[in-house]
């Protein structure tokens, strides 16, 4: 370097990150006739009307698939996951966000 | 979209519907989570927030995206969606930067651009942490640089000593805050503190920290007038290094995964002062947290963002007196708590019952002078919880029908903790007198300011959204330049 020149070295600031375990989503279901669909809604405001039309226009294209609405926190709690899960076949995460 | 992957991981295919503001804060969550070929569906912000009050106003948009939803639940994954790799993880190397230049202000202004390019500054000029300056910072703790404290939401980056080191001498801290700046950090990265919902939430919530004890005078932080405002290095800086460290060990940015809709409030440097111990007759903040009062320690809490800062007057804003200043508190309590029972009787918005509203807590910093008056008056910080928790509680019989009713479900769900059950149930009964506070404990009284000086107070919940709590006090340990902290 010259001796007019002047050098910073610069220590890194970002926090290392831990490499996650990496998964793919489950397969999907075939089709929704005669499944169970679960809605849920992290009770940010709108969702419920949301979930209002999409219901009546699942009922109309598959009208033998049911709906489970569940209102419940921004991240799913462990309880009603575990109370939720064995009522539905798949689901939609509904967030106002 | 952390709750759609749990559900997921449990076993269950799904979609994520998230609004286009959000997506590249979904997206990042997403892989952040672990699957991050997780299937989501946008919906236009600008409409969704709009037309969603009304059923007949959403419905266009919940058709449009109708088909998109249904072939989310049912269209095969992809082979790329099937076999998600690393490479789709947003990772940044570990790289050091070099920097050269004819002249120190060329190379600084040249490592500016490159530091705030990478998302890595916070707009305002740095210092450069070179080893040295790095070097010299460490110096003022016993602390391994190596030691790891905990990790930063949202991306989980592990906060070192060394890094946090790196971003004090980014924010122009000097050494001697280094205890303060890392007992800070050791709370936010408590398993039991909620950093998120101040980092990476759309409201805007903010941190307050505030020094106790007697470090605060031997670095030289100042508690009178205008002791949360500019000039004055040491709260300025201790803030700007926390303000740094959350932004690039937990890594956030506006806009992206940072959603704070109005940004956060005093953003460089969040609300960070000190008690004033010259001035206050009773003994610090932390000895009411079972700390020993002549400890030096830092109290960390979440705030509303906005408009949630609450002026009790004093000084010469405005004749007062003792009394006066208190009847406003009472005043501005029952005010802003009542609006709260109506949550009471859900279970809340987070992990934990009671979560993200109803029962709140409050950060009440009292000017020196009032304090003096307080204590004529005969109370001291355990008094004035109780005279104000009193003072707040609403007659029975002045309380609404669903206001009742919310807080009987919250005495059966257990919103109400079962110590507390039993005041609650006494007081919910004609003739009785219904707490708008959980407990006299949720008034945190600091004292702070000058002479004259004035009363205010923030508030935020008492259980916060994403874990046990938002309010915790930690011991300043391992300082070498100071007496105080050494321990």
């Amino acid at each position: 370097m010259s001796e007019n020149k002047v050098e910073l070295k610069l220590l890194n600031p970002r926090g290392v990150i831990e490499a996650q375990p990496m998964s793919a989503p489950n397969p999907r279901i075939a089709d929704l006739v005669g499944k169970r669909i679960g809605l849920y809604w992290n009770s940010k405001p709108g969702m419920d009307n949301f979930y209002k039309v999409f219901e009546e226009l699942l009922k109309e294209k598959y009208p033998t698939a049911t709906t489970t609405l569940l209102r419940g926190a921004f991240l799913i709690r462990d309880d009603d996951a575990e109370t939720w899960l064995p009522q539905i076949d798949t689901f939609v995460y509904g967030v106002g966000d | 979209m952390a709750g759609t992957v749990k559900l997921e991981k449990l076993g269950k295919p799904g979609v994520f519907i998230n609004c286009t503001t959000f997506d590249d804060d979904a997206k990042s969550a997403s892989a952040d989570n672990g699957i991050p070929t997780l299937r989501r569906v946008k919906i236009s912000s600008q409409e969704f927030y709009k037309l969603r009050g009304k059923v007949e106003t959403v419905r266009p948009l919940v058709e449009s995206v109708f088909d998109d939803i249904i072939n989310a639940l049912t269209k095969p994954l992809t082979p790329e969606e099937a076999n998600p790799s690393q490479d789709m993880v947003e990772q940044e190397d570990q790289v050091e930067v070099s920097v050269t230049a004819e002249s120190y202000p060329a190379a600084a202004e040249e490592f500016n651009r490159i530091f705030l390019e990478n998302r890595w500054g916070d707009g305002l000029p740095l210092v450069p942490p070179t080893p040295e300056r790095v070097k010299w910072m460490l110096s003022g703790t016993k602390r391994s640089p190596d030691e790891a404290l905990g990790k930063i939401n949202p991306k989980q980056g592990a906060a070192t000593i060394e890094k946090i080191a790196i971003n004090a001498v980014m924010a122009g801290a000097k050494p001697e805050y280094l205890p303060v700046i890392i007992a800070v950090i050791e709370a936010l990265t408590d398993e039991n503190f909620d950093d998120l919902h101040i980092l990476a939430s759309a409201g805007s919530f903010n941190l307050l920290t505030v020094v106790s004890g007697p470090i605060a005078e031997e670095i030289g932080m100042e508690s009178g007038i205008g002791f949360m405002g500019h000039g004055w290095r040491p709260n300025n800086t201790i803030g700007r290094a926390i303000r740094l460290s959350t932004l690039n060990i937990g890594q956030t940015w506006p806009g992206k995964n940072d959603m704070a809709l109005t940004g956060r409030i005093s953003p460089h440097t969040f609300f960070t002062f000190c008690e004033n111990a010259d001035f206050s007759p009773w003994e610090p903040y932390h000895a009411s947290r079972g700390f020993k009062a002549d400890e030096s320690c830092v109290t960390v809490g979440s705030v509303h963002g906005e408009s949630q800062l609450n002026h009790f007057y004093g000084g010469m804003i405005g004749t007062w007196t003792a009394e006066g200043v208190l009847d406003r508190m009472v005043e501005d309590l029952v005010r802003t708590d009542r609006r709260g029972y109506f949550m009471w009787g859900t279970k809340g918005v987070g992990k934990y019952l009671g979560s993200g509203g109803g029962a709140m807590n409050h950060m009440i910093i009292l000017f020196p002078e009032l304090v003096v008056e307080l204590e004529k008056m005969g109370f001291d910080q355990k008094g004035l919880q109780d005279e104000i928790y009193k003072r707040t509680a609403i007659p029975y019989d002045d309380l609404t029908p669903a206001e009742r009713k919310s807080i009987q479900t919250a005495i059966e769900l257990g919103v109400i903790p079962a110590d507390r059950k039993a005041v609650f149930a006494e007081a919910l009964k004609p003739g009785g007198k219904v707490p708008v506070l959980i407990s006299p404990e949720n008034l945190h009284f600091f004292v702070a300011g000058g002479a004259p000086g004035c009363a205010f107070s923030f508030n935020y919940y008492r259980i916060p959204p994403y874990n046990r709590t938002a309010l915790m006090t930690k011991r300043i340990t391992g300082a070498t330049l100071t007496k105080a902290g050494s321990a």
